[in-house]
């Protein structure tokens, strides 16, 4: 009896500590962090000598001081706090929205082959279609408010979660759905003890992707319809002004703000899906 | 065929055949299989890939109905999934967002029980397989022996009448698969659960069993039934008996003569 419980040995691996990333510390002790700063001094480096030594007409390629400048008279403007939130507003909004449209017909194509069968074609057609296309006719049909910008933005945003969901619904294999049958569970069970677990790290990756998408489509809206205001219509202003170094620093803003963005949702995504990338990586 | 004992079998499969498809597709997997499973016993279904021993096994649980023939639990027709039959599959099936404890307990969510009247008994059972220490760790965590063993806690949890084992330790190595083995026939002497094993492996069957179904391909048919009658607790030193290798070769003989 004893002698059986003895015979498999402790694994290193399982004695491991449960999400092994690496630190900040360690990236500066090993040097990949040096790799990444010094790229990142070169680049400012050409950027700010190019224009100076006038290979490009600094004009319209300002020099990163000129970049930095132009970002310290943005920030002191008191339209720009207005603008910053009128687009992060939309962008909220329009994520959410999507996110959860996307869900719910993903779930409902994802379960039932009936729908799934019936709203393929136009999936197909909805993916095809460049959907920027679309905003003449939201700006027809909903005005020149922040309602065409957050529509646009959500027929933009809400397609990979949709297929996402979809996909990662279908993700368990024969076996996992045979062991819920052979437990008699119901149908509402398979869904939420399996099937949405299952697909959990599928939707993250949609849910990522349209936050940078959302982002996207209210920028573009901005863009064509400015009496909403927001930084698409700061960076159109500027540029139509041909003022470069102010055009550039919203550029470098709406940068910052993606890159934030994404950080902050791969920080939520390893919570949320601590088990993925290590079960992937020994399952299939 | 031959067993013709005083108490009522638990399974009792009369004519049950299993086509597959319609038409030119249609595939028969199972032809007309005749078998009682006693209780308390260990029976194995032993054949090559396509004789539909996993079929017969899905059908027995409930997963599959048959095309013709009866197939009965208890006396009682089986037409879907029962609590008192725990099926184990070829890979341990452990989904990695549960901790192994939670994992075992997946069956008491589904049945609708309250969790922590099962802890105590998940606990014993994760300790009589010698993974106690790992109740808190993921799946991936563990090795692949270790999830099969957690896999079997889950099974035995409800102290099912029938386990039904499809090649359940096919994947591991073959170390880990001849521990796991005894681990298995000394808890289903412990739950007192009759067991229907499928494989592929003679000296696995042999090992194991009290009798083995012999199966045949294309289509899946019994083709006779092979009584084992060495003493239990069996230990690894059986195999190398002649008694053990003399059936051994019986049960080859019987395979090969399709």
């Amino acid at each position: 009896m004893t002698a059986t419980t003895t015979t498999m040995p402790p694994t290193p691996r399982a004695s491991a500590p449960l999400v092994a990333r690496e630190s900040l510390w360690s990236r500066i002790r090993r040097g990949s962090l040096w790799i990444s700063i010094t790229t990142v001094a070169i680049m400012i480096l050409l950027w700010e000598v190019i224009p100076q030594i006038g290979i490009v007409n600094r004009i319209l390629f300002p020099t990163f001081s000129d970049t930095i400048l132009g970002f310290g008279q943005l920030v002191s403007g008191g339209y720009w706090w207005e603008d910053l939130g009128k687009t992060l507003y939309a962008v909220a909004i329009a994520w959410v929205i999507g996110v959860t449209f996307g869900f719910v017909m993903g779930v409902a194509l994802g379960i039932s082959p009936f729908i799934r069968t019936a709203i393929t074609p136009y999936a197909i057609a909805v993916q095809a279609l460049p959907k920027v296309v679309l905003a003449p006719l939201l700006i027809g049909w909903l005005g020149f408010g922040s309602e065409s910008k957050i529509a646009l933005a959500v027929i933009i945003c809400f397609f990979p979660v949709w297929i996402d969901t979809m996909v990662g619904l279908a993700l368990p294999n024969a076996n996992e759905f045979k062991l819920m049958q052979s437990l008699k569970a119901s149908r509402w069970q398979v869904f939420t003890k399996l099937q949405l677990p299952s697909a959990v790290p599928m939707i993250m990756v949609g849910v990522k992707h349209a936050l940078l998408l959302a982002f996207t489509g209210v920028l573009v809206a901005e863009i064509l319809s400015a009496s909403d205001g927001g930084l698409g219509k700061l960076a159109k202003e500027f540029a139509s002004q041909l003022n470069m170094s102010l055009t550039y620093a919203v550029v470098l803003v709406v940068v910052i703000i993606a890159v934030a963005l994404v950080s902050l949702a791969d920080v939520v995504e390893r919570r949320v899906v601590f088990w993925s990338e290590e079960s992937r990586a020994r399952k299939r | 065929m031959t067993t013709m004992t005083q108490t009522a079998p638990l399974v009792r499969a009369e004519g049950v055949t299993k086509r597959f498809g319609s038409g030119e597709k249609e595939m028969v997997a199972l032809s007309g299989l005749n078998l009682e499973v006693q209780e308390g016993e260990f029976l194995s279904l032993l054949g090559p890939s396509g004789c539909g021993k996993s079929t017969a096994l899905n059908i027995m649980g409930g997963l599959l109905s048959a095309t013709e023939g009866t197939i009965t639990f208890s006396g009682e027709p089986m037409i879907e999934p029962r609590r008192e039959i725990g099926m184990m599959f070829q890979q341990a099936v452990m989904f990695p967002w549960r901790t192994t404890l939670d994992n075992v307990l997946l069956p008491v969510e589904i049945f609708g029980e309250k969790k922590k009247d099962y802890i105590a008994k998940a606990d014993e059972l994760l300790g009589m397989v010698g993974i106690k220490d790992f109740r808190d760790s993921y799946p991936w965590q563990l090795s692949g022996g270790m999830q099969q063993r957690a896999a079997l806690c889950r099974v035995l949890l409800h102290d099912p009448k029938l386990l039904l084992l499809d090649e359940p330790f096919g994947a591991l190595d073959e170390f880990t698969r001849e521990a796991m083995n005894q681990e298995l026939l000394r808890l289903q002497a412990y739950s007192g659960s009759t067991a229907v094993l499928v494989t592929h492996n003679i000296t696995e069957a042999v090992f194991m069993s009290d009798r083995i179904a012999v199966m045949s391909a294309r289509p899946g048919r019994l083709v006779g039934i092979l009584e084992v009658p060495f003493d239990r607790p069996r230990t690894p030193d059986l195999q190398t008996t002649n008694d053990f290798v003399k059936l051994v070769a019986e049960a080859r003989r019987m395979l090969e003569l399709q």
